[in-house]
């Protein structure tokens, strides 16, 4: 499956809300129906979020999915703990997380403080590109692929923490499950529909080393009511970290990044990607790049509302005693490393190199600007296209009219 | 030298930073649009945004060029004057000339000469009190 959500056809009314807020221009909406141009969809989400009839809908996993005859383990992303209020204790959580069908249970903010101590190397390497750009929001890695192709040596190929927690995962239940023969697979829980696809459709890695990915808001009602059934006995905390990783600007905290710059909200993002390629930023050395509002918080697949999940988190790593983060993998980064756990070859430089037909190409662009200075630039998007730039090239690519344009129909009445 | 297929005109106006970048911004969409190599409109783009900054900073008004032939991308900024008094100096890193104002907007770090020269394959500047010529050209292979 080549999507992390969809559209249900009977629900969507074609209102186009979704097609103006797509950062990539990827909907359309012909005969009522919004169509999304699966090429240039970075799953970032938004459409999920302002659609007004909840037409998209998950297609991730569910808990029926967890196969008995599998040692399963579950890594809920650091997001998970904003989700409950103030004093649920994240190992409740990671109990709740057992009790409702998992084996095993790893957290994700194990593998981001790892990841940090990764990256803050990398940080102090000669001759990086700069600024670097994080790798950990495959919305924004397909944004730059889709849109910033010229700054993809920008990203910083260093494996994301929910890969390297899955890999420790496994090392770990290897350990532990010794004797079992049975094979293992992991679930990731996510926040957001692009760390979704990141699992079903990588790009740039060769494969994930995780297998399934349930939504967040398919297994909270399970998570509520598995959490009131357990106990106070405690026994495990999250890095506190790697938890910071899911609010804006923790990731460059947690990196320990000189000179940084932190981004969230995909306007914002693609507003400084520009200033990056006008290479006025060469003076910083990170940048993090978050898609949604609020850094990860934000996830379209989450429940509660970004700046209460953000309180939450704060309110966690607050009162944490941070010796009661007990997990040995913390200690062992040199190992790792030495293992290759971080390196991560990011091969999209695929679509840097096209041939193009320079004349065809300007004259295609001609007949645009042409169509283009008739039209009301009102960018109303009822055409079907999303903006009125967007439907002159719909006209000259022969899949809009100049007929749609209900403006320039009211014009010509009166 | 190739076949000049398509000519885009700007105009720059000195100190409205209101639209500063504005011609860099339009030369950089044309040239995606086009499907121009990304590394190569990355180089146009970072020379046009430094080359139309100088103008808005430095002169008393211009113009932005873009030419496209069928095998090079062509940058000309061309202002009214006063000129640069010292081409080499300016062309040197750091040096700048860049008013207070300028500066608090982020402006003037003094880069700009220097920055459009490394981006560029081919660089010509002719600067009299009548005004400053640049002439850059990208090659596309």
């Amino acid at each position: 499956m080549d999507r992390a959500f969809f559209l249900d056809k009977d629900k969507c009314k074609g209102c186009t809300n979704c097609m103006r807020k797509c950062p990539t221009e990827a909907i359309r909406v012909v005969n009522n129906k919004a169509i999304i141009n699966i090429e240039k969809c970075i799953h970032c989400g938004e459409c999920i979020r302002v659609c007004p009839y909840n037409a998209y809908e998950p297609s991730t996993d569910k808990l029926e999915d967890i196969d008995k005859d599998k040692i399963s383990i579950v890594i809920p992303s650091v997001t998970v703990y904003g989700q409950f209020g103030h004093g649920t204790e994240t190992c409740k959580i990671h109990r709740a997380l057992l009790s409702i069908g998992f084996d095993y249970v790893y957290d994700e903010s194990w593998g981001a403080e790892l990841v940090s101590k990764a990256i803050n190397k990398k940080l102090k390497e000669k001759d990086i590109p700069k600024p670097l750009i994080n790798s950990n929001c495959p919305a924004v890695i397909r944004l730059i692929k889709v849109k910033y192709p010229s700054l993809l040596d920008h990203l910083v190929e260093i494996q994301s923490p929910m890969e390297i927690a899955a890999k420790l995962a496994i090392r770990k239940v290897k350990e532990i499950f010794k004797k079992s023969s049975k094979p293992i697979e992991v679930f990731y829980i996510s926040p957001c529909p692009a760390k979704a696809i990141s699992v079903r459709k990588p790009i740039g890695m060769n494969g994930s080393s995780i297998d399934k990915v349930i939504s967040f808001k398919e297994i909270y009602g399970d998570l509520v009511r598995a959490i009131k059934m357990q106990d106070d006995m405690c026994f495990s905390t999250p890095s506190l970290e790697g938890l910071q990783w899911c609010i804006s600007g923790g990731q460059a905290k947690a990196v320990n990044a000189d000179n940084s710059i932190s981004v969230s909200g995909i306007e914002n993002v693609m507003n400084i990607l520009d200033e990056i390629e006008l290479g006025k930023l060469e003076h910083v050395d990170f940048v993090e790049l978050m898609s949604c509002n609020g850094s990860c918080v934000g996830g379209s697949f989450n429940f509660e509302n970004p700046f209460v999940a953000k309180n939450n988190i704060n309110y966690i790593i607050k009162n944490t005693d941070h010796s009661m983060v007990l997990n040995d993998d913390l200690e062992k980064f040199e190992e790792f490393e030495e293992l290759g756990y971080f390196e991560d070859e990011l091969d999209l430089k695929d679509s840097i190199e096209k041939k193009i037909d320079l004349k065809a190409a300007v004259k295609r662009m001609e007949e645009i600007e042409k169509i283009y200075g008739i039209l009301p630039r009102l960018d109303c998007g009822s055409c079907g296209s999303p903006t009125c730039r967007a439907l002159a090239e719909d006209i000259v690519d022969g899949i809009n009219e100049l007929d749609s344009c209900v403006i320039l129909k009211l014009r010509n009445r009166s | 030298m190739g076949n000049l297929i398509k000519k885009y005109e700007h105009v720059v106006v000195t100190d409205n930073f209101d639209l500063a970048g504005k011609a860099s911004s339009s030369i950089k969409r044309v040239l995606k649009n086009l499907g121009i190599p990304p590394m190569l409109v990355r180089k146009v783009a970072i020379i046009s945004y430094e080359a139309e900054i100088n103008i808005i900073i430095h002169s008393h008004g211009g113009k932005m060029i873009l030419e496209i032939y069928d095998d090079r991308i062509r940058i000309k900024a061309q202002d009214k004057g006063p000129g640069i008094e010292n081409i080499d100096l300016a062309l040197s890193e750091g040096f700048s000339t860049a008013d207070q104002k300028a500066r608090e907007l982020g402006f003037g770090a003094g880069m700009g000469l220097p920055n459009i020269r490394k981006n560029s394959d081919n660089f010509n500047i002719e600067s009299t009190s009548e005004g400053t010529k640049i002439e850059i050209d990208i090659i596309m292979d």
